[in-house]
């Protein structure tokens, strides 16, 4: 099976192009990405082949395409790889506006391919056993979840991220996906209403997109939560961030720290003193597994468009109570 | 300097915490006083001090009066002690309304009035404040703060769970967390909460967003809704320039895995475990050392206020739906 990365703006693309390598009978063709000295230094550390222009990349006869473009080019290459007949796997947020999502939809749809969001934590051990332990009513009546997701600046690493044209936002449109997906699939629900403050706190002045967010939201079954979506981890953070969610009920309480797996690193040299270095399985590689699978099986995979746009809605509906003050109803 | 004369009004969870404490601390426990007779008795062999059949008859008897009665019973008690010359110390929240609180102060001008934010006496709390202080996470930004712990393991006729007498969880509870983040971080701005509890039973659980108005916001979740017996706490105060993180999850030097027997929870949970120093005791010292020097207090009366009228912020927010201002 012939699959390609179209773009490598995402720091993700790292980590897949591992997975893909990892499974059998996949052939990871190569990568295309505009920038000459990232994809140089990429196609040598991970000895893979560059194409400069995605339309190269698009012409090798590929099967299945990952897109790891920044959030507001996801539109322009989606369309790209479903005019040339490639079932997608696409970064999250799957775009930066729901006009430019359902573009993507009409374009997948009028291709006959599928497309697939990068929702990794539900292919993660401990989200998968917290949302078990919810589905088998364990916790009784749930009264509501405190759910984090904190990282470092991830502009850092990757410029872009900071960018308001090219990723649609800061911390609230990098991070609130996550969580809000991860609610609605643990409890088969939908999000009906979110209150948000947004703002940039950690880097007044330097950066035009917000770093600090927390959210409260409503689910449709009357469970009420908490995001906080910032980027509030320095950079001497142990570890990059973390993934959390405590769910609190009418019979008792989980507690999820899903990269607690961990030694805890003290070095003379590296970046971070100490360092988190995590022992548990990755969730990436399951997530890239489907995506093969679901092509292989011609099926749809188990995170779909709609998982992505829903949750896109969210990140917009609190962009918007930010701004207006108030929370924002979502229509279902 | 002689030892103080201190008379406690109230014998619940905080009467008991705080005769130990006094105790401790080298003042004179002159006696208890309530209204459940046999109670004050009970204190009284426990502590073996006096048990007072009324409160008057405590107040002629003591140098301070210590108020651990339920909220609703704030007001009559320390105005009937700053009418009487005795310095007053007063159990959190200082009372159910920014009126009568008022009224309070306006009532102790001539005596100290100290009200206890215990919080503030946590040693992890305060060693984190100091940092903040010192400037080591640069300007706060997103300030969370957990306090969950379990209902009241009282029969549902007790005051803690009448609105009107104990003002409920996010009174009762969350208020040390919102003094917390305002001892750190300021004025609030506004604040906006939402609040889950079941059809039947004494469960809630509350999380409110505050936004200050230096621009900072935080996260404070409160609750009657973890299993009897368990109570999380936790602070991650984040800002420009770095992190403090403690949570009472963190293993602690001995770790105990043996569930509880029927009837073996506390009625109320009290997050000391672990600790080296009682809070308690650290708080009523630092008062009573206060009052005999003549020292000010470390925390106002207004602060207790002000922590007041956040609460009732996030409680009218629960009731409106709407974002609140404060103040």
């Amino acid at each position: 099976m012939r699959i390609g990365i179209l773009s490598i703006a995402h720091l993700h693309a790292e980590g897949y192009q591992a997975n893909l390598k990892s499974i059998p009978g996949v052939d990871l063709v190569g990568f295309s990405h505009e920038d000459s000295e990232e994809s140089r230094s990429f196609a040598e550390k991970f000895k893979l082949p560059w194409f400069a222009t995605h339309q190269e990349l698009l012409a090798q006869g590929l099967e299945g395409v990952v897109i790891c473009a920044e959030n507001a080019r996801h539109c322009e290459l989606v369309e790209l790889a479903a005019a040339a007949r490639c079932q997608i796997l696409c970064e999250k947020p799957i775009e930066t506006s729901l006009a430019k999502a359902e573009t993507m939809k009409t374009a997948c749809e009028k291709n006959g391919v599928r497309f697939m969001t990068t929702f990794p934590m539900r292919f993660a051990t401990p989200t998968q056993a917290l949302r078990a332990t919810i589905r088998e009513d364990k916790l009784g009546k749930v009264f509501g979840v405190n759910g984090i997701n904190h990282s470092e600046n991830p502009s850092g690493h990757r410029a872009w991220f900071a960018n308001q044209a090219l990723a649609g936002g800061g911390a609230a449109m990098d991070h609130i996906v996550h969580l809000a997906d991860l609610l609605r699939w643990c409890f088969a629900t939908e999000i009906v209403e979110v209150y948000a403050e947004i703002d940039n706190l950690f880097r007044p002045g330097e950066l035009d997109v917000d770093t600090a967010g927390l959210l409260l939201v409503r689910l449709a079954n009357g469970v009420q939560a908490s995001i906080d979506c910032s980027w509030s981890r320095p950079s001497w953070y142990p570890r990059w961030g973390h993934l959390k969610m405590e769910v609190i009920g009418e019979r008792g309480a989980a507690v999820m720290d899903s990269f607690a797996q961990h030694l805890t690193v003290y070095s003379k040299t590296g970046s971070r003193n100490p360092d988190w270095v995590g022992f548990g399985p990755d969730p990436n590689q399951p997530m890239i597994q489907e995506f093969v699978d679901s092509i292989r099986e011609q099926r749809e995979p188990s995170v779909t468009w709609n998982d992505g746009y829903q949750a896109l809605r969210v990140v917009l509906a609190a962009y918007e109570s930010a701004q207006r003050k108030e929370p924002v109803k979502l229509d279902h | 300097m002689s030892a103080m004369r201190v008379g406690i009004i109230g014998t619940g969870t905080m009467g008991g915490v705080h005769a130990a404490a006094w105790q401790a601390i080298g003042a004179e426990l002159a006696g208890f006083s309530s209204s459940n007779p046999a109670q004050t008795e009970a204190f009284a062999q426990r502590y073996q001090t006096r048990a007072f059949v009324s409160y008057p008859e405590l107040l002629n008897r003591v140098d301070i009066v210590d108020v651990c009665t339920p909220t609703a019973f704030h007001k009559p008690m320390v105005l009937a002690a700053a009418k009487a010359g005795k310095h007053v110390i007063c159990e959190k929240p200082i009372a159910l309304t920014v009126e009568d609180a008022q009224a309070m102060i306006d009532a102790c001008r001539g005596v100290r009035f100290f009200v206890g934010l215990v919080l503030r006496f946590f040693p992890q709390y305060r060693s984190a404040k100091e940092l903040v202080t010192a400037g080591r996470i640069g300007k706060p930004a997103v300030l969370r703060l957990k306090r969950v712990s379990y209902v009241p393991q009282k029969t549902p006729e007790d005051w803690y769970f009448k609105d009107e007498v104990s003002g409920g969880m996010v009174i009762d509870l969350m208020i040390h967390d919102f003094d917390y983040v305002r001892w750190l971080a300021g004025e609030v701005e506004r604040v906006y909460a939402l609040k889950t509890s079941p059809a039947a039973g004494l469960e809630q659980y509350v999380q409110a967003i505050l936004r200050m108005r230096n621009g900072a916001i935080a996260l404070i979740e409160g609750g009657w809704a973890n299993p009897p017996g368990v109570f999380r706490t936790a602070l991650d105060l984040s800002g420009t320039d770095g992190l403090i993180e403690w949570s009472s999850d963190q293993p602690s030097p001995l770790l105990t895995l043996v569930p509880p027997k029927p009837g073996e929870t506390a009625a109320v949970g009290l997050p000391i475990s672990g600790l080296m120093d009682d809070p308690y005791t650290a708080e009523l010292r630092h008062a009573y050392q206060c009052i005999q020097s003549g020292a000010p207090f470390e925390i106002s009366a207004e602060d207790a206020l002000e922590a007041l009228r956040i609460s009732l912020a996030v409680k009218k927010s629960l009731e409106s739906g709407k974002s609140v201002k404060v103040g």
